[in-house]
């Protein structure tokens, strides 16, 4: 028994510990284009039944009620809050922002797929439309040798005056992925999303339809992690996990205590 | 050799139960629509043609306390806290109804609308479940209705109604695995007035003042238990030299 109520309040003090990582994280990430600010998601952890509801409690009566113990609170999962960021002009031809919902699709290195609100793209040595790690946006759109006046439209038509013609070319349509459940996707670093089962598969289409955000050219999403609120969180933590030590050093006293006094 | 021992140690064990609950409340200051739990202690005396001198002391979690925790803006349309002191079905792992205060809404992968910790919410005919691709919406009186993001125009499709639960007058019980029950089975009826705020959390009803003061009051009645037991046996050691013929 004196044991576990050291252990209850160091399931707080790991509980709380792991909020502060999520939030230090933020915090870190407040000038990140794109970044999407994550919110930690506690539960409580399984009860102990010491006794039943319905044991008997003599011959003829039963106790009415069981007696349950908590053991303590566990961080369950951090989900993403994602809200549009604000749209910083750059003046930049291939600096893409999504005023709304979805993701630019690129072709991470491996293979797999991986999905990104930060459009801040390049032009490759080959030509193709790249991120800054230099990862292929998909489908993939090539922008020959020479080419002026690079334009995407809202809905993703990226067109550029090529040199010897009179017209803008058209070079390709850019694709915006969405999913059924975005809070799903699994942040795997340097900006990138991958789908898991539980965001479910991505599903394509142009910019500006069926939900999907519009594309908007020269700008970039700026990080929607908003200073004042994560402060705000970082102190709740921070006096959370004193209570919770206090916690500890408290049940200490009581066992210091039959420890001198018996 | 007086049984006085025996009586006292009972007390440490209740304290030592009651700061263990505290603890627990404590650690779940931050977790979402979380009620503290009560701890009940009281005396126990045998009945019967002795003198009642001898009362033990026994501890038990009874209940929780229902008053509602404060409720934070988020601005998220599948976050929903519930106004008044309604509680929402959701299924248990049991396939049960049960109830919880805990609105963080998310869609599974499955299409089914669960709370954070991963219960299906109930509707009339049981979970609701969101068409793939579907936008759902929440609505105060817990209607939650679709939009086909592929046909703008359509009008809203309604998918369920998330049960609020109205459980005045019939005693719950918080389970084993953190959900309220009613306390000899069976389900709540469904609370017609009871309503919905989307894009705000109820949190925690832990307050940290107060489980701070209920941690000094456990910890020095522990202290005040044990001394009981050194006084008993400076008691006995007494009666013991008393009773030396030498």
């Amino acid at each position: 028994m004196p044991v576990s109520a050291l252990q209850v309040a160091r399931t707080g003090l790991e509980a709380q510990d792991a909020r502060m990582r999520v939030v230090a994280n933020n915090l870190a990430n407040v000038g990140t284009t794109g970044f999407k600010r994550d919110r930690a998601n506690f539960a409580t952890l399984a009860y102990q039944d010491a006794r039943i509801a319905g044991q008997r409690s003599s011959g003829e009566t039963a106790y009415a009620t069981g007696l349950n113990l908590g053991t303590g609170v566990a961080i369950q999962s951090t989900s993403q809050i994602v809200t549009q960021g604000a749209l910083n002009t750059t003046g930049n031809a291939l600096d893409l922002a999504l005023d709304g919902e979805g993701y630019f699709q690129v072709q991470l290195p491996g293979g797999q797929l991986g999905y990104t609100r930060a459009g801040n793209f390049t032009r490759s040595a080959e030509g193709q439309v790249v991120t800054q790690q230099g990862y292929i946006l998909q489908p993939a759109i090539t922008v020959p040798e020479g080419a002026t006046a690079i334009a995407v439209s809202q809905d993703g038509i990226v067109s550029a005056q090529l040199p010897g013609q009179t017209e803008a070319t058209e070079l390709g349509q850019l694709q915006i992925a969405s999913f059924a459940n975005p809070a799903g996707l699994r942040a795997i670093g340097d900006n990138f999303l991958v789908e898991t089962g539980a965001s479910g598969a991505a599903q394509l289409a142009p910019g500006g339809e069926n939900g999907r955000g519009s594309i908007r050219q020269g700008m970039l999403e700026a990080s929607n992690v908003n200073i004042v609120e994560e402060l705000v969180d970082m102190i709740e933590t921070q006096r959370a996990y004193e209570i919770n030590s206090k916690m500890v050093s408290a049940v200490d006293e009581m066992l210091r205590n039959a420890n001198q006094t018996l | 050799m007086d049984r006085l021992i025996y009586t006292a140690l009972s007390g440490m064990q209740s304290s030592m139960a009651q700061q263990r609950v505290i603890a627990s409340n404590m650690a779940n200051a931050q977790t979402l629509g979380f009620k503290a739990e009560l701890l009940d202690q009281r005396p126990v005396t045998i009945k019967g043609d002795s003198l009642e001198v001898r009362a033990m002391q026994h501890a038990e979690v009874r209940g929780a306390r229902m008053d509602t925790g404060e409720v934070v803006e988020t601005g998220q349309p599948l976050d929903v806290s519930i106004k008044g002191d309604a509680l929402m079905a959701v299924q248990a792992e049991d396939g049960t109804e049960a109830y919880t205060r805990r609105g963080d809404l998310a869609i599974a992968p499955t299409g089914l609308l669960t709370t954070g910790d991963g219960h299906p919410v109930i509707g009339d005919g049981g979970p609701i479940t969101i068409p793939l691709g579907g936008k759902p919406a929440i609505a105060p009186d817990g209607t939650v209705t679709v939009t086909d993001p592929t046909q703008p125009d359509a009008p809203a499709q309604e998918v369920g109604r998330i049960k609020l639960a109205g459980w005045q007058g019939s005693p719950v019980l918080k389970g084993l695995d953190g959900l309220f029950r009613v306390e000899d089975g069976g389900v709540l009826p469904r609370d017609e007035e009871a309503t919905l705020q989307t894009g705000s959390l109820e949190q925690s009803n832990v307050k940290p003042t107060e489980v701070l003061v209920e941690m000094i009051d456990a910890q020095r009645l522990f202290a005040m238990r044990t001394k009981m037991i050194s006084t008993a046996r400076e008691v006995d050691e007494s009666g013991a030299s008393l009773m030396r013929m030498t």
